[in-house]
């Protein structure tokens, strides 16, 4: 630091006074590299611990979700046996055994899957209309934004829960994994889109805007240039945290009977069942919520890693 | 006229003083901003009239300084003219072409060749990218401005130029002090090798040390690569010292128009001898040396101006006349103009005799 | 308790009276996670009665850290003052609890603010903002308060006084905001008022308007003025004496018409010669090179050194007297003039 400093002072002593010229161009004795915003976020992000962790757990549940029988130590979820009924973990069935007496290891594992696609695609969609329509409600502003805001005001009148029932009820999206995410997504989308919103308009009325638009740049430029880089730090913290309640609200949806039906497999319908059950089994609940605050945390961690890595204020 | 001279180096080596054609001329401009109330359908309520009838006319190599108190409309000036706000009537001509009425091609290029440099040196630079990347952005619109070998080198000569560390081209806006970042700011102006410059306050957020490498920065530029600034501000001892004409603004128009000697010497608008009445003076010996003119009261409000003259509401020297005619912007025997009914030259600032 | 010397007039401008606040080698640091930025370094200063100091310094040079030390509203943690006293009346403020110095404060040393906005409570009207000093001070009704509140107001000169008493913040002008906060600082008769750049935000006519306020109301009240600001013009018209400070120190000390007629610090000479004015055009600015330090990272010897044009280094210098390793300390050049140059003889052509 002090030593550019003192680089800086002298550059600065050679130009201020009389002239503001060097007496000799000192520019050939340069790295001819010119780093952008994401190559520099990228290196950062590689010496983040965070990065790494939450990579690494999420690797993991990737794996779980990908090659179940790996994880589950070869047992079938579905090879169950009424007499094993709510058992305690033990050496041999290290999560214990559901109410319906199949090894509970084994279910959470293959949970991973559905929880996971529902989560992640939920997220993204969530991201995607967010971003979109906060977006373009910010920047145009106006009538497109009034009309926005508004449908967007009607989307939070209805709770996420009633609003992915009916979608669901009304069967164009079917039932599967797809539908329930997308469900969720259609009706968890609005607060991120008011968080963009609010920051895009924020960020344009910036000089550095003003100076892009000045120099006759088009507004596909000033968005992806200027204004979303600045904008999407909140949104993304927002929608990582934002994956745990999703996932859960899927068991929910379950509950109601509209989501993810038995013999489907996910760490909601665990988590749904095992309450009921929570004074005599207390595992039944546990382990997919242990599993869940993971997958959570990993998505978190990441988040925050690369929030951090696209602000050159936060980088050493 | 010289429509194909594409590269401000063509003219360079225009020297000051020398001022060449005529590059820009702004007739009788306006920009109402409407009031509006509702929050799905509005309604206008009435308009701002943040400029109401500027003339100004600015010609290759020449410094023309606006100078108004906050709120005058200099601003909305500045971003009229490069465009980023469409005027309400009248007309910005460059190079005899009216700026409202150009479109895509003939656009792009005046944006180009008219460059703005803003106030605050820590809000203009985008936080997000690097230096070099703010610095070249222009050629990336403009791809024929500078051929896409060699960017980064010409970059790095820009930031010499401006007196920064060409190494520095990775570095991110924060790591610069406020002096530095004005500095980056002028390169990317310069970027686009344009004709004219509109700088906006472009030193009032620096330190008093920093101003001056700052103005004498824009001064040798201006000399090198023959541009012209429009130097919009309220310090008028800045102004006067960087320009060779001088616009005085109120509330919206402008009252009074002549070279710095003219303006400062003989000021001839009861607001122009105001205003250079209250600067303070930094030579201990002239010290109560001058007639200090209090202006009593605010400012009107720009969306409910006086009648006839605007400034008849704070003037000593009002008369029913100025409640019924505005008075024209037109040399009342003062040799510059003024828009006063009762123009008058007065010395308020004394005279600094070494 | 108290200190000999605090009963004795200073020799100061004409007409000023004796010491009503003497700083004496003050300190303050802001320890922040990034390290230690050393804000204010070994600040004296005296201010008397009738008497207007102007504190004239760039950003970072310690000028609004030292006032707001006095007034005791830094922010602690960071800002720890590990130093110095400050002397009101007989007793060292940094010596006494936080509810003797409430006590002092407002009616004994008030201060105004560059930024008139932000200083008053948007959600109160001004009368019961000013009224508030006379119902937390004096213990006044609720009606007496902005009776006084008036009476301030047009003494201040906001036209139209008794119809604004119940406007809001917002429905005054930046001018007229500037005016309540003086009227604020002055309910209660202070005996010193540190004005923290009070004419930066505002246009130049309007600076005219509140200096000559300022003015008067010292002349009727006799209270003690230090102004702190970066405009040379604002001290040259105002004020009486001056200090100049440079990273966190007082780098030339004297009155207005000495030291700008004949500055004694390379410093000071620097921004004289880097201004414009308004008088004439001049000719080329010849400004200070670089930028103001870092205060987490002030240079070594002379904080100026690496900026100035006269700087001695090596075998140029004199024995005990190089710029880069040793530190000026604040002396007397001439009389009635002090300097913390090595060479301040030379600059003043003495």
């Amino acid at each position: 630091m002090t030593d550019q400093q003192q680089a800086d002072l002298r550059h600065d002593e050679v130009e201020a006074g009389t002239t503001t010229g060097l007496a000799s161009p000192s520019v050939d004795a340069t790295d001819a590299r010119q780093n952008s915003l994401w190559s520099d976020a990228w290196k950062d992000l590689k010496r983040n611990p965070l990065f790494w962790i939450g990579g690494l757990l999420m690797l993991v549940f990737l794996a779980m979700a990908l090659l179940p029988q790996v994880f589950a130590r070869g047992v079938d979820p579905r090879e169950c046996s009424l007499s094993n009924s709510q058992q305690k973990p033990s050496a041999g069935h290290w999560f214990g055994f559901d109410q319906q007496g199949c090894d509970y290891l084994a279910n959470v594992v293959y949970g991973a899957r559905n929880s996971l696609i529902i989560g992640v695609l939920a997220v993204l969609v969530v991201l995607l209309l967010g971003v979109v329509v906060g977006a373009i409600a910010g920047f145009y502003g106006g009538l497109t934004d009034s009309l926005l805001s508004r449908i967007t005001d009607i989307f939070y009148a209805l709770p996420l829960v009633l609003g992915a029932l009916v979608v669901l009820r009304t069967g164009t999206l079917g039932r599967g994994v797809t539908a329930v995410a997308i469900a969720l997504a259609l009706f968890g989308w609005m607060t991120a889109m008011r968080l963009v919103r609010s920051q895009v308009i924020a960020v344009k009325s910036s000089d550095y805007v003003a100076a892009a638009r000045a120099m006759g740049a088009s507004n596909g430029r000033i968005l992806v240039r200027h204004i979303l880089p600045n904008a999407i730090a909140p949104v993304l913290v927002y929608t990582t945290i934002t994956i745990g309640v999703l996932i859960a609200a899927e068991a929910t949806l379950t509950f109601l009977g509209v989501g993810l039906q038995r013999p489907a497999i996910s760490w909601g319908l665990q988590i749904e069942a095992g309450q009921s059950l929570l004074r005599t089994a207390p595992h039944l609940v546990l382990f997919p919520s242990i599993v869940l605050t993971l997958t959570v945390m990993a998505f978190i961690m990441m988040g925050d890693a690369l929030r951090d890595a696209l602000d050159p204020r936060q980088r050493a | 006229m010289s429509e194909s001279t594409t590269g401000a180096t063509a003219a360079s080596g225009a020297l000051r003083g020398a001022i060449g054609e005529t590059l820009l001329e702004v007739r009788d401009l306006q920009k109402h901003f409407p009031l509006t109330q509702g929050v799905l359908f509005k309604r206008t309520v009435g308009h701002v009239r943040a400029v109401d009838g500027v003339n100004l006319t600015m010609h290759r190599g020449e410094t023309v300084g606006l100078v108004g108190e906050s709120g005058c409309g200099k601003s909305t000036v500045s971003k009229l003219l490069v465009a980023l706000e469409k005027p309400t009537a009248g007309s910005i001509l460059y190079k005899g072409r009216d700026v409202a009425k150009m479109g895509g091609r003939a656009l792009k290029e005046y944006r180009r060749e008219v460059q703005i440099i803003f106030q605050d040196p820590y809000a203009s630079l985008n936080p997000r990218m690097t230096v070099g990347d703010i610095v070249a952005e222009g050629w990336s619109v403009h791809a024929d401005v500078a051929p896409k070998k060699g960017r980064l080198q010409r970059t790095q000569e820009l930031l010499d130029r401006v007196g920064l560390n060409p190494d520095y081209v990775n570095r991110y806006p924060h790591q610069f002090s406020g002096g530095q970042r004005q500095r980056i700011g002028i390169a990317r102006a310069l970027a686009l090798r344009p004709e004219i410059i509109v700088c906006d306050e472009p030193v009032s957020a620096l330190d008093v040390s920093v101003q001056a490498q700052v103005v004498n920065l824009l001064e040798d530029l201006q000399d090198e690569f023959g541009l012209s600034y429009l130097f919009i501000a309220h310090d008028l001892s800045v102004v006067r010292h960087i320009s060779d004409r001088v616009a005085v603004m109120y509330l919206g128009s402008i009252v009074e128009e002549g070279t710095d000697e003219q303006v400062y010497t003989a000021p001839s608008h009861p607001y122009t001898q105001a205003l250079l009445s209250s600067v303070p003076l930094h030579e201990p010996h002239l010290r109560g040396q001058k007639d200090r003119i209090l202006l009593q009261g605010d400012v009107p409000s720009p969306a409910d101006p006086p009648s006839g003259c605007r400034f008849r509401t704070r003037c000593w020297k009002a008369q029913d006349i100025c409640a019924q005619e505005a008075p024209a912007l037109v040399d009342r025997g003062q040799g510059h103009p003024s828009a006063c009914h009762f123009a008058e030259a007065r010395t308020v600032v004394p005279v600094d005799v070494e | 308790m108290t200190r000999p010397d605090l009963s004795q007039p200073r020799a100061a401008a004409p007409g000023t009276g004796g010491t009503v606040l003497e700083v004496d080698d003050l300190h303050v640091e802001f320890r922040t996670r990034s390290g230690v930025v050393n804000a204010v370094n070994g600040v004296s200063y005296r201010l008397a009665e009738r008497e207007t100091l102007a504190i004239l310094g760039e950003s970072g040079s310690g000028k609004s850290v030292s006032a707001q030390a006095i007034m005791g509203i830094l922010d602690t943690p960071p800002a720890v003052i590990t130093g110095g006293g400050i002397w009101f009346e007989g007793r060292d403020l940094l010596q006494q609890s936080e509810e003797e110095q409430r006590k002092v404060r407002g009616p004994g040393i008030s201060m105004i603010f560059q930024d008139a906005l932000s200083s008053l409570n948007p959600v109160y009207s001004v009368g019961y903002q000013i009224g508030e000093m006379f119902r937390a001070h004096r213990g006044m009704s609720k009606k007496d308060a902005k009776k006084r509140a008036v009476e301030l107001m047009d003494r201040v000169r906001i036209p139209g006084a008794g119809a604004r008493v119940n406007d809001y913040p917002h429905q005054f002008s930046g001018g007229m905001r500037q005016r309540v906060m003086i009227a604020m600082a002055i309910a209660l008769d202070p005996r010193v008022l540190i004005a923290d750049e009070p004419t930066t935000a505002l246009d130049v006519t309007v600076q005219a308007q509140v200096m000559d306020l300022l003015k008067d109301l010292q002349r009727e009240t006799g209270m003690g003025l230090i102004l702190i600001t970066h405009d040379l013009g604002v001290v040259n018209e105002v004020a009486d004496n001056v200090a100049v400070m440079y990273a966190g120190r007082i780098v030339e000390r004297g009155t207005v018409d000495d030291v700008f007629a004949n500055p004694a610090h390379p410093y000071t000479d620097g921004l004289m010669s880097s201004v414009p004015q308004v008088e004439a055009k001049g000719g080329r600015l010849l400004p200070i090179a670089g930028q103001p330090p870092n205060l987490a990272a002030i240079p070594s010897g002379c904080p100026f050194h690496p900026r100035c044009s006269r700087r001695r280094l090596g075998a140029a210098a004199t024995p005990g007297r190089e710029c880069a390793t040793d530190l000026p300390p604040l002396r007397l050049v001439v009389p009635g003039r002090e300097a913390a140059c090595h060479y301040s003889e030379e600059v003043l052509g003495v």
